[in-house]
């Protein structure tokens, strides 16, 4: 478990981050969302304890990392944004040294090298130096240096930033793998359908505040967000719209003779009477879509600016 | 511990995967020193010979004496003259084959004898400076020579020039025994002059100066090109913390449940494992080319590994303090160049001015150099070597606290 309470980080006038607290529960993966700037990598670096934190108060798998520093990092992976690889030494090399930096040693080091080689795929060609890699390669390694201790927690830091679709998928399943295992991940990311599909648990975080926290149904529903469901098939576009005008909470964006748009919440659970009033009027439906709201578009509706600005 | 371990041999492994750094490191302290051979004339060199072509248009007894005189070994042997005609001889001085060409005239012989004008045409070589000079100055030695035999002799060696007298084709025994008689009577009156030379030499021995006789010059630059590479290595190792944090590995340290003294100590044990490889080859080679006392060369050893360590924990003080790495490389270089040339590690001490080699003792490479020159001719006692081993460890220990302290107050994290 990762907590944090009350974080606020400084430099100078800058505030960087600002009365920030989550809590990260083990075998979940929660995000950490926002544009770049946002405050992420400083909430990084205060539970890495690579920087120390100005207030508050972060306690790693129940270790507080600042009286308790050694004991909290034991058990803490951390993948940089960064590549944090010594690109003269091999796969191997570099994962047995990063290994012992955690203390592993002999025969469990090599195992454990070999098991994390296999999961990334680089297996084949862990003799070879660093340099001589793709840069998908080298993020693969990256976060296999932060796992090859199998820590109980780990930190992400942007860890697919730059990276090929492929290498992508890979280190998304990665991810998975050590939530699986019951890691507790922390993971930032300022992109939105990355922490949509993989994150159990979100907080949106801006200017150092965190502006919004919660499961993505719990984040759309705390914005007010609606869904979007699109109905084909033949209408009356007048009729249409005097009907489903009764209905409570229900937004019609568009209306013509072969399809009807509508902004409504809890569109999936409400489905069936919509279209119950639309068969009775004695239209056809031929096909219906319904659209959740993107993480993007609250994103807009929260900060009045786009994620990627 | 163990980390401290892993750290030195993760260093070892990519400073062995960088050939071309170890090439800059030893690569050119040996050239320096094989520049400063040739500069100082060190071994092997040969001794240059002034090539004289000789036009001898008199041909005669005294004007092959004034040949031989030039080459002879007594002059040194710098001269070596070739008889040629005088055109051969100007068209091989057209192509510069010679340094100088001498044209003895015709009539030499009887000038000279009676004390007459007369003129040697020397034609030098204008692609050679020193060597024509020298020539020049060996016959100006000869015409002074016969300016002062003509004073002792000028009235016998003008009657020897004049030939018989008229009616007689050769001179008469009266004649010639007067003659030598009065030879011999100079030779008898210069003898107690010349032979031997009448000079009193005051000799006084200076002990310091018999001792620094026996130092051969491949000794004054074994320390020398030793202490040089030394600097470089410190150099180079210290740029490397540079290359730890803009990579991030320096950061990932941080974040490791490991003290960053650890990765500290793990970093500077690696180098000083490279320094002492370097010295134990370079010792090595020193000892058996100077035919050095091996007995000391383990002491030699111990004490160039120190201080290339400490040399190299000096280096990453200021490299930590830098506040970028292009600052930390033009600090740490404007610095290790002055130290270089004045430490002894470019020139050696001996080839100073005094008051430089005084100022370069004192500094930190200078300092170490001179020790490592008692230690390897055993004249330094254990009282004084002792003191100059815990001052050495001294100054490392301080150098790396500062590193530390600097280390975990900021720069790891940057």
């Amino acid at each position: 478990m990762i907590e944090v309470e009350g974080l606020r980080k400084q430099y100078g006038d800058l505030v960087a981050v600002d009365d920030v607290s989550f809590t990260a529960e083990p075998g979940a993966i929660f995000g950490l969302l926002g544009p770049n700037g946002a405050g992420k990598s400083t909430t990084i670096g205060c539970i890495s304890g690579l920087l120390k934190p100005g207030a508050g108060r972060v306690r790693v798998l129940g270790h507080d990392v600042m009286t308790e520093g050694p004991l909290s990092r034991r058990k803490l992976g951390v993948v940089p944004q960064e590549l944090a690889l010594y690109e003269d030494l091999s796969a191997r090399e570099n994962l047995a040294y990063w290994g012992s930096a955690y203390g592993l040693r002999g025969s469990h080091l090599k195992k454990r090298v070999n098991s994390v080689l296999e999961l990334s795929g680089l297996i084949d060609r862990a003799k070879e130096p660093v340099k001589k890699y793709s840069g998908g390669m080298k993020r693969r390694l990256n976060f296999a240096c932060g796992i090859v201790h199998e820590p109980e927690a780990l930190l992400l830091d942007e860890p697919t930033v730059g990276v090929d679709p492929q290498s992508r998928v890979r280190l998304l399943d990665l991810v998975r793998e050590q939530s699986k295992n019951g890691a507790t991940v922390l993971y930032t990311t300022h992109y939105m359908e990355e922490a949509e599909h993989l994150c159990d648990r979100l907080a949106i975080i801006d200017h150092g505040k965190i502006i919004a926290e919660g499961t993505l149904p719990e984040l759309r529903a705390m914005l007010g967000e609606r869904d979007i469901l699109r109905i084909m098939g033949k209408f009356d576009p007048n009729i249409v719209f005097e009907t489903l005008s009764q209905l409570e909470d229900i937004e019609i964006v568009q209306a013509d003779e072969e399809t009807i748009t509508l902004a409504t919440p809890q569109a999936s659970t409400r489905l069936s009477d919509i279209l119950m009033e639309i068969s009775e009027e004695g239209f056809e439906v031929r096909e219906t879509t319904l659209t959740q709201p993107s993480l993007e578009s609250l994103f807009i509706k929260l900060t009045g600016k786009e994620l990627r600005e | 511990m163990r980390f401290v371990w892993t750290t030195a041999l993760k260093d070892w492994r990519r400073h062995r995967r960088n050939p071309i750094e170890a090439a800059i490191w030893i690569g050119i302290p040996l050239l320096v020193g094989f520049l400063i051979a040739l500069a100082f004339g060190g071994q092997g060199g040969h001794t240059p010979q002034a090539h004289v072509l000789v036009a001898d248009e008199d041909n005669s007894f005294l004007s092959q004496l004034l040949v031989g005189a030039l080459s002879q070994e007594a002059a040194g042997g710098f001269i070596r003259a070739e008889e040629v005609e005088q055109d051969v001889g100007r068209l091989r001085m057209d192509k510069g084959d010679a340094t100088a060409m001498l044209v003895i005239p015709e009539g030499f012989s009887q000038a000279v004898l009676l004390e007459e004008p007369v003129a040697l045409q020397l034609l030098t070589n204008p692609s050679q400076r020193i060597l024509p000079g020298m020539v020049e100055e060996s016959l100006s030695i000869l015409a002074d020579g016969t300016f002062y035999l003509h004073r002792l002799m000028g009235e016998d060696l003008r009657t020897i020039a004049q030939g018989p007298p008229p009616g007689a084709t050769v001179f008469g025994d009266a004649a010639v025994a007067a003659l030598s008689v009065r030879v011999n009577q100079l030779t008898q009156r210069l003898g107690e002059y010349l032979s031997p030379p009448l000079i009193q030499l005051e000799t006084s021995i200076d002990e310091d100066q018999e001792e620094d006789d026996e130092i051969t010059f491949g000794f004054l630059l074994l320390p020398t090109i030793l202490f040089m590479a030394l600097l470089f290595i410190a150099q180079g190792l210290s740029e490397d913390i540079w290359q730890e944090r803009t990579r991030k590995t320096l950061r990932r340290v941080v974040v490791s449940p490991q003290h960053i003294l650890a990765f500290l100590v793990g970093k500077i044990m690696s180098g000083a494992g490279i320094v002492f490889a370097v010295c134990l080859v370079a010792l090595c080679v020193g000892y058996a080319y100077l035919s050095l006392s091996v007995t000391t060369l383990p002491l030699a050893l111990v004490w160039a590994t120190l201080s290339g360590a400490m040399l190299m924990t000096g280096m990453l003080t200021i490299q930590l303090f830098a506040t970028s790495q292009r600052a930390g490389n033009i600090l740490t270089m404007a610095i290790m160049f002055p130290l270089m040339m004045v430490g002894g590690s470019f020139f050696p001490f001996e080839a100073m001015p005094k008051w430089m080699a005084a100022i370069g003792t004192k500094t930190p490479n200078g300092w170490a150099l001179q020790h490592f020159k008692g230690i390897v001719l055993q004249q330094t006692d254990p009282g004084s070597l002792g003191l100059a081993f815990l001052g050495l460890l001294g100054v490392s220990t301080v150098l790396f606290l500062v590193c530390a302290w600097r280390l975990r107050r900021g720069f790891a994290q940057g």
